[in-house]
């Protein structure tokens, strides 16, 4: 993917030119431009000015939390890939933010090597996970799937392959495991993981709105 | 109001006899004489002129047995129908006409009969009848103490007489007779209920009080006797069914009230049940001698019957109000009837047995009205017995939803404490650790150093996390993030992880233990990351009886041939660490060459138990 426009957005000035680094770092040879903001108004601001490709969204922001501001470019900006960053990974916030359209997350907590390794992944049209979060959207899923019970409740679709994947996953089974045992490409299974956040997010707005407000998260 | 009663009920008596005075003539004068009981005819001398009514006790106080009466009237027309009337002969008489017999009761000896207060009418004619003076003798047998009289006589137009006697008769006979059976009926009614309702004792007494009334009433048409051999007898036993009566009839009050006074309701019942025996064993003491219970006994039913009637008024009690009212009227007649016993103003004409029908009101009025109210109390009760319950079920209801609010704060407490104890045993240890060797430290020390301690105590915060927030605390859940991330990370530079679990399902060592094998583990794997070069790296883990074996294996560089002095030493730290988290964990790390010469096998065995 094209990276060409960069928004990051935390208020923590430390955290924030950590991504500016790891970002540049990664983007070294690339014309590459990283705008930054410390708030949602700002990144408002920002947002209605210029085109983006990715925006990094740190969860908490001093006027409103980074779900909504992932809601909101998945409303206005719907090809921009909204990616959110917390500060220590709680589950159902980040499952929040997926639901609201987020294209995957990245946990500060991590080591600057992980943290390359998920944007390098990003870069490449995948997305990170971990067991945690395929737990979540797993508990998700109706243990049968019958397709009479199934449009009674606009939950998820997720394929056979996609669930091989998430079971894998909620196992501890690392990318490159799950890919020999699929028989898959690694680039595959990260592909995958994009997909279901996206099958996640989709027609599930009013949902992941109400699920944001029953946790507190938005207004 | 119960004189201007009597004034009513004796004017209209007095204007009765008045219509009827025209056409008859009363003979108000007579003449008398003793006699023995068997006396067979009028004896010739110890005649005394006599007015009518005449009581002979007055005169002669002690004689009991036979008195004749002369009377003498002089008639037109003999031929022309006549009416006789006598008033009553008290007790049992013969009637002689012109020396000619008319009328004689059964019995003229003890047992006397009794026709106290019964009226005799004869339709008289010539021959029997003389124009001119006729002579009319009545031979009365009585004794003194049971006041032996003869009532006025009346002769004259048939018709008049003829319906004064059916009156007369109605009044003194037929409608005692129908009160004592409406009495003795009510009683019954009113008695079958307190038999099947024992509680209620009021109708109990009622009852009781009711049977001993109407035994008195039977006085008025007892014709004998009879069961009892005397007069004597009779007269005892019925005055101790009136003391009975009266007694029975005020613990009725009483209890109708809803009072108990149990020393004044012993003292009665006693006098009654010794009274009555008195008349049962001495009669001819407690016959003669009844006015020194009748008396007392009376007035006493007064101050009882006042005293009721007081208390309802005050009580504002519609069914005391009632049954007050009906006992008025009954005390009004029952003054009337001590006037004629005492003989204050002559006659016979008892009215006290008229009462039970308007007694049978009063009670009737008295059981619907309770029986209503008890309705409407059941009624209510079960509107209320649904509130109640309706009450009981939502403080139920409020009780459980509180009770689970409690067991939810304790068991929300209880999660909150072992979060704590798992901080605690986990991550506090790490901190005293890192606060140690940062103490130790010399002042110097590298930047990176401080770091390195700070992202231990992060990584370890992380585990603690972890493992906290797994719903199990199994081993093989936990090793799942681990796992995940560190594959990832040996994936980005491309070392292949290899993971190898053998029957860890199901294994828990508790936070504290988790959290040093878990934090072993990912040392051992950091180490693997930075230092070793290696592409592969093997994880075992394996439970092994009560046991857990767990190697790590690399194709690196080995230990021994660690590169720069930096690393060698970070590697020592790292290496320390690890060795004491062995330790605590009940085992001992075993550092080696790894079986194929290149790399490291870490190995460490460790109980299941701590």
């Amino acid at each position: 993917m094209e990276l060409s426009s960069i928004l990051i957005i935390d208020d923590d000035a430390a955290s924030l030119a950590r991504l500016v680094r790891l970002v540049s770092e990664l983007l070294t040879d690339q014309q590459t431009r990283i705008h930054t903001a410390d708030s949602l108004g700002s990144a408002l601001v920002l947002l209605q000015a210029h085109q983006f490709d990715l925006a990094l969204v740190d969860m908490q922001l001093p006027d409103g939390t980074g779900i909504e501001l992932v809601g909101w470019m998945q409303q206005h900006v719907p090809q921009l890939q909204a990616v959110i960053v917390s500060a220590f990974a709680e589950e159902e916030s980040i499952f929040a933010a997926l639901r609201a359209g987020a294209a995957g997350y990245l946990l500060k907590d991590r080591e600057d090597i992980e943290l390359t390794v998920a944007l390098r992944s990003l870069q490449r049209g995948g997305a990170p996970i971990d067991p945690m979060i395929a737990r979540r959207i797993l508990s998700l899923l109706p243990i049968v799937q019958a397709p009479v019970a199934a449009p009674a409740t606009p939950s998820v679709h997720l394929s056979e392959r996609e669930l091989g994947i998430l079971n894998h996953v909620a196992q501890g089974y690392g990318n490159r495991e799950i890919a020999e045992l699929l028989g898959l490409s690694r680039l595959t299974i990260e592909a995958h993981t994009r997909n279901i956040y996206r099958k996640l997010a989709v027609g599930s707005r009013t949902a992941a709105v109400y699920e944001a407000r029953a946790m507190g998260l938005l207004p | 109001m119960i004189r201007w009663l009597l004034l009513v009920l004796l004017s209209a008596c007095a204007a009765l006899a008045h219509a009827q005075a025209t056409e008859v003539i009363r003979i108000a004068h007579a003449e008398a004489v003793r006699a023995d009981w068997q006396s067979p005819a009028a004896p010739v001398q110890g005649w005394v002129q006599v007015p009518l009514a005449d009581q002979w006790q007055t005169r002669w106080p002690d004689h009991d047995g036979v008195v004749w009466y002369r009377l003498r009237w002089q008639q037109g027309d003999a031929d022309q129908p006549t009416g006789l009337l006598l008033d009553y002969t008290c007790m049992a008489a013969a009637v002689y006409l012109n020396g000619s017999l008319i009328d004689r009761d059964p019995s003229l000896v003890e047992p006397l009969s009794r026709s106290w207060h019964v009226p005799r009418y004869f339709l008289l004619q010539s021959p029997l009848l003389k124009q001119g003076e006729n002579e009319l003798l009545v031979r009365v047998s009585g004794l003194a103490a049971y006041q032996p009289s003869l009532g006025v006589v009346d002769v004259g137009d048939p018709q008049a007489l003829q319906a004064r006697f059916r009156k007369e008769v109605f009044v003194r006979h037929d409608l005692q007779v129908l009160d004592s059976a409406i009495g003795f009926v009510l009683a019954a009614v009113i008695g079958m209920f307190w038999l099947l309702r024992r509680k209620e004792s009021m109708y109990g007494w009622y009852a009781l009080s009711a049977v001993f009334g109407r035994l008195y009433d039977s006085n008025f048409f007892a014709s004998s006797p009879w069961p009892f051999p005397t007069t004597d007898g009779w007269q005892a036993f019925i005055g101790a069914c009136y003391v009975a009566g009266a007694a029975a009839h005020t613990v009725f009050l009483l209890r109708f009230c809803e009072r108990r006074w149990p020393r004044l309701e012993r003292v009665l019942l006693a006098i009654a049940v010794l009274v009555m025996a008195g008349a049962l064993l001495w009669p001819q003491w407690m016959g003669p001698n009844r006015n020194l219970y009748l008396v007392p006994t009376i007035a006493f039913l007064y101050a009882v019957s006042f005293t009721f009637m007081g208390y309802a008024l005050r009580s504002g009690r519609r069914d005391y109000q009632v049954l007050a009212l009906c006992i008025i009227l009954p005390i009004a007649v029952s003054l009337h009837d001590l006037g004629v016993y005492m003989g204050w103003y002559g006659g016979v004409s008892y009215l006290g047995s008229f009462t039970s029908p308007l007694m049978l009101l009063g009670m009737g009025f008295v059981l619907a009205y309770r029986f209503a109210n008890t309705m409407q109390r059941v009624e209510g009760f079960n509107a209320e017995l649904r509130n109640e319950v309706q009450l009981a079920t939502t403080q139920l209801a409020d009780n459980l939803q509180q009770q689970h609010a409690l067991e939810l704060a304790h068991s929300r407490a209880g999660e909150r404490l072992q979060l704590v104890r798992d901080l605690h045993d986990g991550f506090g240890g790490t901190l005293v650790g890192a606060i140690a060797r940062l103490e130790q430290a010399p002042e110097d020390m590298p930047r990176q150093e401080v770091i390195g301690v700070l992202r231990e105590m992060r990584d370890d915060l992380r585990l603690v996390i972890d493992s906290t927030a797994r719903e199990q605390a199994d081993l093989a859940e936990l090793l799942a993030p681990l796992r995940h991330r560190t594959s990832g990370l040996l994936d980005a530079v491309d070392i292949q992880a290899h993971w190898h679990l053998q029957d860890i399902d199901g294994i828990e060592l508790g936070a504290s233990r988790s959290l040093d094998l878990l934090r072993l583990l990912q040392e051992g794997l950091t180490n693997v990351f930075k230092h070793s070069h290696a592409q592969r790296v093997d994880v075992h883990l394996r439970r092994q009886g009560d046991q857990l074996q767990l190697h790590i294996d690399d194709d690196g560089v080995g230990l021994a041939q660690g590169a720069d002095g930096v690393v060698a030493v970070r590697t020592g730290a790292g290496l320390a660490s690890m060795r004491l988290r062995a330790r605590r964990l009940g085992g001992e790390l075993q550092v080696s060459p790894a079986d194929n010469g290149t790399g490291t096998r870490l190995a460490l065995v460790l109980p299941l138990m701590a």
